[in-house]
């Protein structure tokens, strides 16, 4: 140790003194720089062949879901010239509506042709979805807006961690009338929104993430419907001297509508005034079992009543749940979600109720012209 | 407030501004004002135990310099005071458990939480810099600060605050009176400093620490050796990116109000002995621990063991001193390990002088001085393992790239599989191939240091052609927009010290 000098030898010099003036230039010439970096960048993503060559855009949102489906239906107005039902709900719609069963159906027995796309992500609740309702809105101006609900929507302690994330995004924020600097870029550059799908590459963990997201993207439909491919082997009853564990609900306390839940219900009702879209609020059919973990069907019951009296109050549709045998066991992944062999069923179903409120009710869901929904 | 964010870009200006605009007389007022105002965005709690540390200091400085008697005395007390403070708050977690059980036990501490001490941000760091301040005192180094809110500046200065440099007072606080002026120069380098500074923390730091899975660092051995090596590799360059990148930051700010701090980083994984190591890597702490642990102790020594090579003054000086290295970054026996290891190494590097005259390295061919650099920083990348792991894990870590069976043949069919789309991507780690997106962020990072060390230069860019520089600071720019997108960004590590 002793020949160990711990003096800083290499001092390191100063070589600003080469350039005493014109920094302020170099910075200016950086700025030049940048813009013409930043410029060439946006020019190429905006190439039409160049972006089909990348997978999928982002707005740098934490439900990258949200993100998908927004640029699908982007993709989807561009394609049909516009979009006149749009169903909103959580992973239930995502997998249990298929759009072109859904216009099939209603063209069957209407013999009018319906644009429909299913908005449905994993995760939202009520709030959320009431939010995503007004955005789709007023951007998309859709004919008809079916909010397809269930009771855990109206559980005050579900979901809130995918509601706080979802919401707090700065393009999400930007969008909902909070100007800050980073969504506005979002928003506007396609540059970026094509680079956001990698924007954590560095993780340990991007390889497989990024790779259920592409998979996610190459199964949704261009109407935004996600094929379940499981099949539910059996049903499991809960113990109701036990619900601890209770995956679906809070055990500790019994079930409940939250008031201030049932106040995005109504937000999304008053979306219909000033000629805006009708509202059908769609009970999702989950597997009677699943209301036992909610302290069983008397509980469902009064949630259901509940909810139809506040649609009905706020002009809107409310269509409770098909009967339970309509779909198969076959047809369900697990106690809430339906899978490939369910949805259909449950399409054509809501097919058919809405073919019946345009022949029996005069109702028209379709845009008067076409075009009238393009953002 | 990080010193990576927005917030403290806008703070940075309007304190650089007011400093700038405001007459010598307020100056320092203002500038306590603003080390008041970033120490609360971290916690009200730290001012005050600061100003209380720093009050004190300030008395027994004072009380050391005008005593006529007893000075060593007093300078113990004061040193005392200092590592006990440090003791409380640092080494909290060995205690407070067996406290917190005592007072429950006589029917103090009914509350059940057990009692917390959140340690104040940067107390290692001022710690030694206030046991320094006395020491120099006593030594008649440095007369003792008269003025109570220059020397509390000296402690609470934010630039330096979180994580150094260690600040000498006799260096420091002559620059609280004669900041530089701003020119276009300073600017232009302090401007540089910053810009090396969040690229060697936004770009190479967090994004290498968010390469390496958090599993590899407990259980190492469910990986192959290729993995491990890379991910030790890429831990090595987290640490030294993210402390130098905090310093440069430091340094920049610091320039552009005219106090100049002194360097911690000189290209360390350049060197080509161990002793040559500790002269680059975290300079102000070595500085210390040369001046205040190392000569002091060799000194006492020499005193009973007049021979310089006797084994006592052989053995004791570096090993001490590097054990205290250790003890300073944490109380935990892996961190002894460290410092034992890098004492070792001293040791044993020094062994050959004993019996042939010794060759500087810069006299030797330029082969044997990068084998000697590879060797270095190879030793120096084993002694990262106890300071990133407990020793068992550690140990078991060093089993994981040492043994050959755990060298694994990389399986190129299974990656192709899951390329083609036949299989998901699943554990990737399974491929046993080395991440190459850990080599895509290394070899910049290399490159810098290679650029820096080449030229001994660390601001070698500003000597490039005008329109190099503008378009590097562009990409860069770019980058760090682009980077900033991520989901999450990582605390300093040495801001934890």
């Amino acid at each position: 140790m002793a020949n160990v000098k711990f003096s800083n030898r290499d001092v390191i010099e100063s070589s600003a003194k080469k350039h005493p003036i014109g920094f302020g230039y170099t910075l200016l010439q950086a700025f030049a720089f940048l813009v013409v970096f930043i410029a060439l960048l946006e020019g190429i993503a905006r190439i039409s062949f160049i972006s089909n060559l990348l997978p999928y855009q982002s707005l740098g949102s934490w439900h990258y879901q949200f993100d998908l489906k927004w640029f699908r239906l982007k993709q989807y107005v561009a394609n049909n010239g516009g979009v006149d039902v749009i169903l909103l709900g959580n992973s239930l719609v995502d997998t249990g509506f298929d759009p072109d069963v859904v216009t099939q159906t209603y063209y069957e027995k209407t013999g009018l042709q319906l644009r429909v796309f299913n908005f449905g992500i994993d995760g939202l609740t009520v709030y959320p979805s009431s939010i995503n309702a007004k955005l789709l809105v007023e951007t998309y101006h859709p004919a008809l807006l079916i909010f397809v609900t269930e009771m855990r929507d109206y559980d005050a302690t579900n979901g809130i961690r995918t509601e706080e994330k979802l919401l707090s995004d700065t393009w999400m924020q930007y969008q909902l009338g909070y100007f800050n600097p980073r969504g506005w870029i979002i928003a506007h550059s396609v540059a970026l929104q094509h680079f956001l799908p990698y924007r954590n590459w560095m993780r340990a963990d991007f390889p497989s993430t990024f790779a259920a997201c592409l998979q996610t993207y190459h199964t949704t439909s261009l109407t935004g419907y996600e094929p379940d491919n499981g099949v539910m082997k059996e049903v499991v009853a809960p113990d109701p001297n036990n619900l601890a564990g209770n995956p679906y609900f809070d055990s500790n306390q019994p079930y409940q509508v939250d008031p201030s839940r049932l106040e995005s219900l109504q937000s999304i009702l008053d979306l219909a005034r000033d000629n805006g879209p009708q509202i059908v609020v769609v009970e999702m059919p989950v597997h009677p079992v699943f209301f036992e973990y909610a302290g069983g069907e008397t509980v469902h019951k009064a949630f259901q009543e509940k909810i139809a009296e506040t649609v009905r109050a706020g002009g809107g549709i409310f269509l409770p749940a098909i009967d339970e045998v309509t779909i198969p066991l076959q047809g369900r992944s697990n106690l809430t979600h339906l899978n490939r062999r369910g949805a259909p069923i449950l399409s054509a179903y809501l097919g058919g109720q809405l073919a019946a409120l345009t022949n029996q009710e005069g109702m028209m869901f379709v845009n008067k012209q076409k075009g009238d929904s393009q953002p | 407030m990080n010193i990576t964010t927005a917030s403290f870009a806008a703070f940075m200006l309007i304190v650089i501004l007011g400093y700038r605009l405001l007459s010598a007389r307020f100056r320092n007022i203002w500038l306590f004002v603003a080390c008041l105002g970033f120490l609360i965005t971290w916690s009200w709690e730290f001012v005050g135990i600061l100003l209380i540390l720093g009050t004190v200091n300030y008395i027994l400085g004072r009380w050391i310099g005008e005593a006529k008697e007893g000075r060593k005395r007093i300078l113990w007390i004061g040193i005392a005071f200092n590592v006990f403070t440090l003791l409380i708050f640092k080494y909290s977690d060995f205690y407070l458990p067996e406290l917190t059980s005592f007072l429950a036990r006589i029917g103090i501490e009914k509350g059940g939480g057990g009692i917390q001490l959140l340690m104040p941000i940067g107390l290692s760091f001022t710690t030694v810099q206030l046991i320094s301040y006395l020491a120099d005192i006593h030594n008649r180094i440095v007369l003792p600060e008269k003025r109570w809110l220059k020397f509390i500046l000296y402690i609470l200065y934010f630039p330096k605050l979180l994580s150094g440099p260690i600040e000498r007072a006799r260096v420091f606080l002559p620059k609280l009176d004669q900041p530089q002026p701003l020119s276009a120069e300073s600017i232009a380098r302090n401007f540089t400093l910053m810009v090396i500074g969040l690229t060697r923390k936004l770009l190479f730091a967090d994004v290498l620490n968010a390469l390496i899975p958090s599993a590899a660092f407990v259980q190492p051995l469910t990986y192959s050796a290729q993995l491990l090596l890379t991910w030790l590799l890429a831990y090595a360059f987290v640490i030294y990116n993210d402390f130098a990148g905090y310093t440069n930051i430091a340094r920049g700010v610091s320039g552009l109000l005219g106090i100049e701090l002194s360097s911690n980083f000189n290209t360390p994984y350049f060197s080509r002995s161990i002793a040559e190591f500790w002269e680059r890597w975290h300079i102000s702490l070595s500085n210390w621990l040369r001046d205040y642990i190392f000569f002091p102790l060799s000194r006492l020594l020499r005193k009973k063991f007049p021979h310089p090579d006797h084994i006592i003054n052989f053995i004791l000086p570096p090993l001490v001193t590097m054990l205290v290295s250790g003890m300073w970054h944490g109380l935990a026996f892996s961190l002894l390990l460290w410092g034992g290891l890098h004492g070792a190494y001293l040791i044993v590097e020094r062994i050959p002088t004993l019996f042939a005259p010794k060759v500087l390295m810069d006299e030797r061919p330029k082969w044997r001085q990068a084998m000697a650099t590879l060797f270095t920083f190879s030793l120096v990348l084993l002694a990262w393992l106890p300071f990133r792991m407990d020793p068992v894990t550690a140990k078991r870590y060093f089993a994981g790239i040492i043994l050959p069976s755990h060298w694994l043949k990389p399986d190129f069919l299974w990656m192709s599989e899951v390329f083609k789309g036949h299989l998901p991507v699943g554990d990737v780690y399974g491929w046993n191939i080395p991440d190459p997106r850990i080599f895509l962020v290394l070899l910049p990072a290399i490159l810098l240091d290679w650029t820096q060390f080449r030229h001994k230069n660390e601001l070698i860019f500003l000597k490039w052609p005008r329109w190099a520089q503008a378009a590097l600071l562009a990409l860069v720019t770019l980058g760090l927009f682009l980077a900033s997108f991520a989901d999450s960004a990582a605390p300093f590590v040495y801001q934890g010290f």
